[in-house]
């Protein structure tokens, strides 16, 4: 046999040779950006911490406060009070952020496990949930990074439980958002913590001119919800509830699917409606679709393996029956690819992204040891997987420079310096917040910038400005790709503004949007790299640009 | 299976495989020969050029350019594309074609020069050359002459090219600081504010500016949202020498550029399935571009017949008095004739200034054609182009004979056009986009929509006048 490899290499190099385009596909050769972390000089000094209450949580909340359209950022402190930023960074500049003090009482933020940002009140000014280990806190937003608590005057109770997840959504005919809010272990009850989840909770709004969240729903059985999510998931253009919850502490529970049905309690859906048994550690949920068919693909973080859950084709219509494709996507994740740590991984906050602009989904998983759990790795570097022109995922985490050791949490990828290309914050467990800078792809030369790119930030009008529910789809060439706007999912981290896409090396696109009441715009044509905000009503679409420097 | 016949089996191989080499080996020594079936000029170019080039320097990269542009391809090279279709971004066809040449979806040419060859290599091409444009996403297979699937061109020449999209880089420049002035303005007052959208004398609409940084697009005219005059092809459509010529480059030969075909942005490095990766260098398409962008301008030259001269002043004025030169702007004035590529414009997928450590830099006032370009008193050259790079609806409700497409080219309405430049006219008949209408006369009585007032004026005119201006006409040759 000795005799037979050196032939077997000749003829494998020269079959090759004739045989090209057969073998043309090649490894992962589109851009890996570069992520520099400058969290401490861009002026973020923020670490989650606290006990075991706060081994869970961790999360941030990214809107704009002040009407300059630059994300903003609340990050959540546990046991210490949560931090407000005001984003002062130059576009396509060092990312710089400001402490901001908004007046409120440091025993008010102190406890945040987590905050979502959403405009409650149709004002146009973004509120935030804050979520807490006991009373939750509804700000109302206003000018100047203004926050006032409004627990009163929206009639929410904000509870006592041990809050961890949220999702809100206009159900139709609503003025105000239904708001989910997703709960841990009950502390008080009997046994506690094992088998002792606390259910979860749904504020449907009254009808009237004001928000008004008197009487919440309890869902039950809860089964210690890490994420949740509204999610259309079969297309219906009727949002349901999708919960991830957390096999450590419930017994007989498993993940969730809440049919929410106008005007009527939630139901779960059941094995014979054809949602399966799954129990996973869940952490956080991200939604995204892959081939654009308006059935979303789901990532769901735990301990040891990340699942991709996809329709069953075979399971037949309108029945939520998901088969795991994480193997054949090469998105597991399921242990460190760094540091020599083999044991499983401890994944949180999940988000599907376009970090390098080449129009391929790729997928960020913040990842960290529970706090010093022996069975999993200690060092356990967050994951940057870039999608392929294979149709598989890459990861890139140490090429991109995000290998760190810390224990990511919560995390918000966002496009911080409004140059296109999408930074990256990590909220990590008793160790400062990371914060990424994209820098583009590093040359011999310098930094070379990404592929084109597009955001998109839409105007629903008086109910429910900001859109949330909507679908985009945007078309270059024979590509769609399409982005929800939805608050929820991720690890107790929310974000409201642009939407973003990468356009690869198309100059132009063409973007229709399903408004959340399901009426389908007229075609806008835009142009690449450019801030595009789409007013329903309006003929053509604008331009938005920071403040030139 | 015993030894022996393995031994056997193996030993075949070997022969089979030693017989694979001997006969590759052949055919790489036939492919350095001379006579090779292959185009020598591919890669002559090894590095891309960067900082300013000599004139010498500049003389050996056109020359490699030129030997590109009249180069016949061959499949040794790469042309052909059965995988891929002639969309500008990259596209799968979905099913392999077996033709290299397909009359219209392409590829549909040997050459450049094939088609750009009227009065010289560089120039425009008669209606044989005409191309079919379509966007190639959703009916690459079409195999129909039916303009639903697809809108008919006249090849455009080349000449002066480079001022061409010098003259627009500079126009773009203007038109957005017109946007951030209105921006900053209207930041700094509160208030939307409203400005003219002016780029050396050519109107393009209004630009409104709001306080919070949003910018109304309604009142744009003539040009693209972003505020980038794209100068080439009959639509205006395509921003730079470098975009044109790695379009092209699939579109008609089926050679894919690198630095769009490539593997950063594909996965493949052969993604129109030919068997062949590499096929066109980003510095081949330097070469390309310098060749073309250094391409002499084409000039007023008057025939010694007699009556010539005469006839054409008195058209000249008629040419102004009719309206004709509210959009073929006899001149542009252009600061710089230092031409950089890549260039500022371009976005991913074509090179652009942000993709290289240092653009190359081409000084045309070093080429002796442009010695003789007039300039004003400013010292700016007088770019002799007789257009305005703008955009214009080109029918009306009577006189639509120049909006009988059925597609809208890259946001581009059928009936609109960018004005043609004028100056070569007189080397370059059939006219009109679909180069359909053999005189002068019948294209300019085509005129609707935004030039149907010049038009009427010239209809009205006597005979004497018209031919007039017909002389006058004639008189903007290219001269090789």
């Amino acid at each position: 046999m000795t005799t037979i490899s050196p032939l077997l290499a000749i003829s494998a190099v020269w079959l090759a040779a004739l045989g090209q385009s057969a073998s043309a596909q090649t490894a992962f050769t589109a851009d890996v950006p570069t992520l520099h972390e400058e969290a401490a000089s861009a002026g973020i000094d923020q670490s989650y911490t606290g006990g075991w209450e706060f081994f869970v949580g961790g999360g941030a909340a990214s809107f704009d406060c002040n009407g300059d359209r630059l994300p903003d950022l609340l990050i959540a402190g546990g046991s210490a009070p949560a931090k407000f930023f005001v984003n002062e960074s130059m576009t396509g500049g060092a990312l710089a952020f400001k402490p901001m003090q908004t007046g409120l009482k440091a025993e008010d933020l102190t406890g945040v496990l987590g905050a979502y940002p959403l405009d409650i009140d149709n004002d146009r000014h973004t509120d935030l949930v804050l979520l807490r280990l006991g009373r939750n806190l509804v700000l109302k937003g206003g000018p100047d990074c203004s926050f006032e608590k409004a627990n009163r005057s929206f009639s929410i109770d904000g509870g006592r439980a041990w809050s961890t997840g949220m999702s809100a959504i206009w159900e139709k005919g609503n003025r105000f958002p239904t708001i989910a809010i997703g709960n841990y272990v009950d502390r008080s009850a009997p046994g506690t913590p094992f088998g002792t989840c606390e259910p979860n909770q749904l504020l449907r709004p009254h009808p009237g001119d004001v928000p008004d969240y008197s009487d919440a729903l309890r869902l039950e059985p809860g089964h210690c919800a890490l994420s949740l999510l509204f999610t259309d998931w079969n297309r219906s253009g009727e949002p349901d509830l999708r919960i991830t919850n957390d096999r450590q502490y419930y017994r007989g529970g498993q993940e969730q699917l809440w049919e929410m049905n106008q005007g009527r309690p939630p139901r779960l859906y059941t094995a014979s409606q054809g949602w399966q048994r799954l129990t996973v550690w869940g952490m956080g949920i991200a939604e995204t679709d892959f081939d654009a068919d308006g059935l979303p693909e789901y990532a769901l973080t735990s301990m040891g393996d990340t699942k991709l859950q996809k329709l069953d084709e075979e399971a037949g219509e309108d029945r939520p029956t998901y088969r795991d494709i994480a193997f054949e996507k090469g998105a597991t994740a399921h242990r460190p690819y760094a540091g020599g740590d083999s044991k499983p991984s401890t994944g949180w906050h999940s988000e599907f992204a376009d970090f390098n602009n080449d129009t391929k989904t790729d997928l960020f998983i913040a990842k960290g040891n529970v706090q010093a759990m022996p069975d999993f790795a200690s060092f356990d570097p967050d994951n940057l997987l870039l999608g392929g022109f294979d149709d598989t995922f890459h990861e890139k985490g140490m090429e991109a420079g995000i290998a760190l050791n810390t224990r990511g949490r919560g995390a918000i990828v966002e496009d911080f310096n409004m140059d296109g290309m999408l930074d990256l914050l990590v909220v990590n467990r008793e160790h400062p917040a990371s914060l990424f800078r994209n820098l583009g792809v590093a040359t011999d030369w310098g930094q070379r910038a990404l592929g084109n790119w597009i955001k998109i930030e839409l105007d629903n009008g008086k109910i429910n400005p900001s859109a949330v529910g909507s679908l985009i789809s945007v078309r270059t060439g024979t590509r769609t790709q399409t982005r929800r706007i939805q608050i929820g999912g991720g690890h107790a981290s929310g974000q409201t503004g642009f939407v973003h896409l990468g356009l690869g090396v198309s100059e132009r696109a063409t973007i229709r949007v399903q408004w959340p009441d399901g009426e389908w715009s007229h075609p806008y044509r835009v142009f690449a790299n450019q801030h595009v905000r789409i007013i329903r009503g309006e003929a053509n679409a604008r331009y938005w640009y920071p403040v030139a420097q | 299976m015993n030894h022996r016949a393995q031994r056997t089996r193996w030993s075949c191989r070997i022969a089979a495989v030693a017989v694979l080499q001997v006969g590759l080996a052949a055919a790489a020594v036939a492919a350095d020969e001379p006579w090779a079936e292959r185009t020598r000029a591919l890669g002559a170019t090894e590095t891309m050029p960067s900082g300013p080039l000599s004139k010498d320097q500049l003389e050996v990269l056109t020359n490699t350019g030129k030997d590109l542009f009249e180069a016949h391809f061959t499949t040794l090279d790469g042309v052909g594309r059965p995988e891929a279709t002639q969309a500008i971004d990259p596209t799968r066809r979905r099913h392999p074609r077996e033709q290299v040449f397909f009359r219209t979806a392409g590829p549909d040419a040997g050459s450049c020069a094939a088609c750009h060859n009227q009065p010289a290599i560089g120039g425009s091409g008669d209606f044989v050359a005409n191309v079919f444009a379509s966007e190639g996403f959703e009916s690459a297979d079409f195999d129909s002459l039916d303009p639903q699937f697809s809108s008919e061109r006249g090849t455009n020449h080349l000449f002066g090219a480079g001022l061409v999209e010098l003259l627009a880089r500079e126009m773009s420049d203007e038109l957005q600081s017109i946007r951030t002035r209105a921006l900053s303005e209207a930041r700094s007052s509160g208030t939307t504010v409203r400005l003219p959208l002016e780029a050396k004398g050519v109107d393009f609409g209004h630009v409104s500016a709001d306080p919070d940084g949003s910018v109304n697009l309604d009142e744009l005219d003539g040009i693209d949202t972003d505020l980038v005059i794209r100068p080439f092809t009959q639509k205006g459509v395509m921003t730079s020498l470098r975009q044109f010529t790695i379009n092209a480059l699939n579109h008609h030969h089926g050679m894919q550029a690198d630095e769009r075909f490539g593997p950063r942005w594909t996965g493949s490095d052969d993604f129109d399935g030919d068997g062949k990766s590499a096929e066109i260098s980003s510095a081949d398409v330097s070469a390309l571009v310098a060749w073309q962008a250094t391409l002499p301008a084409p000039v007023q030259l008057i025939p010694a017949a007699s009556g010539w001269a005469e006839a054409a002043a008195q058209g000249e004025t008629s040419f102004s008095d009719f309206g004709c030169t509210s959009c073929h702007r006899p001149a542009l004035p252009l600061e710089t004739l230092s031409f950089t590529d890549p260039g500022p414009f371009d976005q991913a997928g074509t090179l652009n200034d942000g993709q290289v450590s240092a653009s190359a830099i081409y000084d045309i006032a070093l080429l002796d054609w442009a010695k003789s370009l007039p300039r004003d008193e400013d010292d700016r050259v007088l770019v002799p182009l007789f257009g305005d790079l703008k955009r214009h609806m080109m029918t009306d409700n009577q006189i639509d004979v120049l909006g009988n497409e059925l597609l809208s080219q890259r946001f581009v309405d059928r009936n609109i056009f960018m004005t043609a430049e004028l100056w070569g006219v007189g080397s370059t008949q059939p006219y009109g986009h679909r180069n359909d209408f053999t005189t002068l006369d019948e294209i300019i009585l085509a005129h609707g929509g935004n030039g149907r007032e010049a038009r009427d004026a010239y209809a009205a005119a006597s005979e004497s006048e018209k031919s007039a201006l017909i002389a006058f006409l004639k008189t903007l040759v290219i001269v090789p």
